[in-house]
């Protein structure tokens, strides 16, 4: 029987014990992995919240309400002096109209106007001609831009395409792409035609949205857009671009200065700050916990095998006194430890598993309290984050792959190894004499 | 042949210093059996851990085969320990959770020998003392104490020392035990061609060993 055995052995002699240590270290060590699970899907969402934030700045004409209207579209002339900025990498220009069936356009909307839809319309019906209330067909909002990349401006939560191609964002030709269900609602197929200002536009594309919303719209390039519907030079939106994060919030000012009174200027960081602010508590919270946790699995086997060592002190006398050598004896010891934290780590694994999300649920609920409302600016910003900071917290989800159990698994070595070094050190201070002395 | 030589021991006990061992010389040729005997507290056990390398002296020379071993480094006096030396305690101190045959097979590990080699050794050496079949993969805790002590006997012999010190090694037994015990030890004495210093404060067994030295103090009065 070698040391390995021995220790393994050696593991098992008192079983109440052995029972009551490894279901104490399990706890621990499901406490740390449910910490660091929790720690690694904050992180990942964290990262993924300041990868969507990027380094946009995003320009509406001041006061403007959507679909409401107010405030005056911005200009190419303000684009221009957009460009001349230092550290601005990239303008992106914009902009809306609404289509009605009967009207404007051949196209149907995708979406029902509802209840509340049908009531604004009866509202403004009644107060035009004082006739009864009659329900309505939903505008279909067309969206042009000179760039697809940025989706931003697009009213989307995502930029799927389905079929077909995306359009050149110079491009003036009347081409689009259509929501999925607003091509479904209108039978359109890729090369297929509809109607607007009398004039035939074809779909070149359909893509996925994300959403209802999204995918009830179109999108166009913007000079095509412009010439349509007779908007030449008139901006809804302008999305700029930072060569960096750092050089958001000067690029930002510096934006405010240009344009001043005409336009409100947003930075997503706020809003992000905002988004991250709760994740970032959480990420405290787990963090503290999981070396609180690892301490604690640390301080357990620790005190066991002090105590286990006190207790067979006579023993490795014994073996000292018969041949075995310092290393040989902390190597049986240690081994012991690992049998009890490896043990306790299958246990504490499944257990970690099986509470990572509850646990996660319960630090979301605590940190949620703490996060704010992101702050107002253009209609697009205040749809996206203020969404999107509820979501974040709403859409965690404990990130569980071998990675994370390989971490646990190397800390229930950390911890038996750091809980073994003290005990080993008591080891080499037994003297074999003393075995004769005590007798 | 072991041969003793001025050997000193001092403890420490706060401010003052004890005198355990005091300048004991001796010799005894190989393949004896002897004994120390003397009162609780006489030194018996110092002596015993000193010529076991399990303590180191404060003075004079402990020559086992001409070699000193008072002056050797602690590596070597684990390779000491492993080789030369088997113990024998008052209260046999074997493994619990360990069968007789792997407790057997303990110092043969520590010293190196193959399991195979090892297994069949700790066979035979508990077969020469009287343990045999079932009882040899039994537990220390299922073995009455004068078989205990044979475990023990034959575990001191693993590794075919020159020299077996028994520390009290019939105390815990009834006198009937003890004397198999002791005869035991007398016969592999003469067959194994191994020393044995016996430390006793039975007189009885005294009177059985070729050799006897008596303690008082830490010092040899006789």
């Amino acid at each position: 029987m070698g040391v390995l055995a021995r220790g393994a052995k050696n593991a098992f002699r008192n079983s109440i014990r052995t029972v009551s240590i490894i279901v104490i270290l399990a706890v621990s060590i499901a406490m740390a992995l449910v910490m660091l699970m929790a720690l690694k899907t904050v992180e990942a969402k964290i990262e993924t919240v300041k990868g969507s934030v990027g380094n946009y700045i995003s320009v509406s004409p001041a006061g403007i309400r959507g679909f409401e209207g107010g405030g005056e579209l911005l200009s190419n002339s303000d684009v221009d002096s957009l460009n001349q900025i230092a550290h601005v990498k990239k303008v992106v220009k914009s902009t809306m109209e609404h289509l009605t069936n009967g009207n404007n356009t051949s196209l149907q909307s995708a979406t029902e106007a509802g209840s509340f839809g049908n009531r604004q319309r009866a509202q403004e019906m009644g107060n035009e001609t004082g006739g009864a209330p009659r329900s309505f067909s939903m505008p279909v909002m067309v969206t042009g831009t000179n760039d697809l990349s940025v989706t931003s401006n697009l009213n989307v939560s995502k930029f799927d395409l389905t079929s077909g191609q995306k359009f050149d964002g110079n491009s003036a030709d009347l081409i689009a792409l259509v929501g999925t269900d607003l091509a479904s609602k209108n039978n359109l197929s890729v090369d297929s035609t509809f109607q607007a200002y009398g004039k035939d536009v074809k779909v070149i594309g359909i893509f996925d949205g994300g959403n209802q919303f999204a995918n009830a719209t179109a999108v166009m390039p913007l000079k095509a857009l412009q010439n349509l519907s007779g908007q030449t030079d008139q901006i809804y939106q302008i999305t700029v671009e930072a060569d960096s994060i750092d050089a958001v919030a000067n690029v930002t000012q510096n934006i405010k200065e240009k344009l001043g009174d005409k336009a409100d200027v947003t930075n997503q960081q706020d809003n992000s700050q905002n988004a991250v602010k709760p994740l970032e508590n959480i990420k405290a919270i787990s963090s503290y916990s999981l070396i609180g946790a690892l301490l604690a699995g640390a301080v357990i086997i620790f005190l066991t095998m002090v105590m286990i060592v006190r207790e067979r002190r006579r023993e490795i006398g014994v073996l000292k006194a018969i041949g075995a050598s310092n290393s040989v004896i902390m190597a049986q010891f240690t081994v012991e430890a690992l049998v009890f934290t490896l043990t306790s780590s299958i246990v504490g694994i499944a257990l970690g598993l099986a509470l990572s999300n509850p646990v996660l649920n319960v630090l979301v609920n605590n940190s949620s309290s703490t996060g704010q409302n992101p702050g107002s600016g253009g209609r697009q910003m205040m749809m996206r984050f203020g969404e999107g900071a509820q979501s974040t917290l709403r859409d965690l989800h404990a990130v569980v792959g071998w990675e994370i159990i390989l971490y646990g698994l190397l800390a229930a070595i950390l911890i038996a190894i750091i809980g073994s070094a003290v005990p080993a050190y008591l080891i080499a201070k037994v003297r074999p004499a003393e075995v004769l002395r005590s007798e | 042949m072991l041969k003793v030589k001025n050997l000193t021991k001092e403890f420490e006990s706060g401010e003052s210093k004890i005198k355990a061992v005091k300048n004991v010389s001796l010799a005894i040729p190989a393949g004896t059996f002897a004994a120390v005997i003397g009162k609780s507290g006489s030194g018996k056990s110092t002596l015993l851990s000193l010529l076991g390398a399990l303590d180191k002296p404060t003075g004079g020379e402990i020559n086992v085969d001409d070699r000193d071993i008072a002056k050797l480094s602690d590596r070597k006096l684990i390779d000491y320990r492993r080789h030369k030396i088997g113990f024998i305690f008052q209260n046999y101190n074997l493994v619990p959770n360990l069968s007789a045959l792997e407790n057997v097979m303990l110092p043969m590990e520590f010293a190196g020998v193959k399991a195979a080699e090892r297994k069949k050794r700790a066979g035979w050496l508990l077969g020469q003392v009287g343990i045999t079949g079932a009882k040899q993969i039994r537990w220390p805790g299922k073995l009455s104490g004068g078989e205990q002590q044979r475990v023990a006997i034959a575990r001191a012999l693993a590794n075919k020392p020159k020299l077996i010190l028994a520390d009290e090694p019939t105390g815990n037994l009834d006198s009937a035990t003890g004397k198999i015990i002791i005869d035991l030890l007398r016969h592999l004495a003469k067959s194994e061609n191994t020393t044995i210093v016996a430390v006793t404060h039975d007189t009885g067994i005294a009177r059985q060993a070729k050799l006897t030295f008596h303690l008082k103090d830490g010092r040899l009065v006789k």
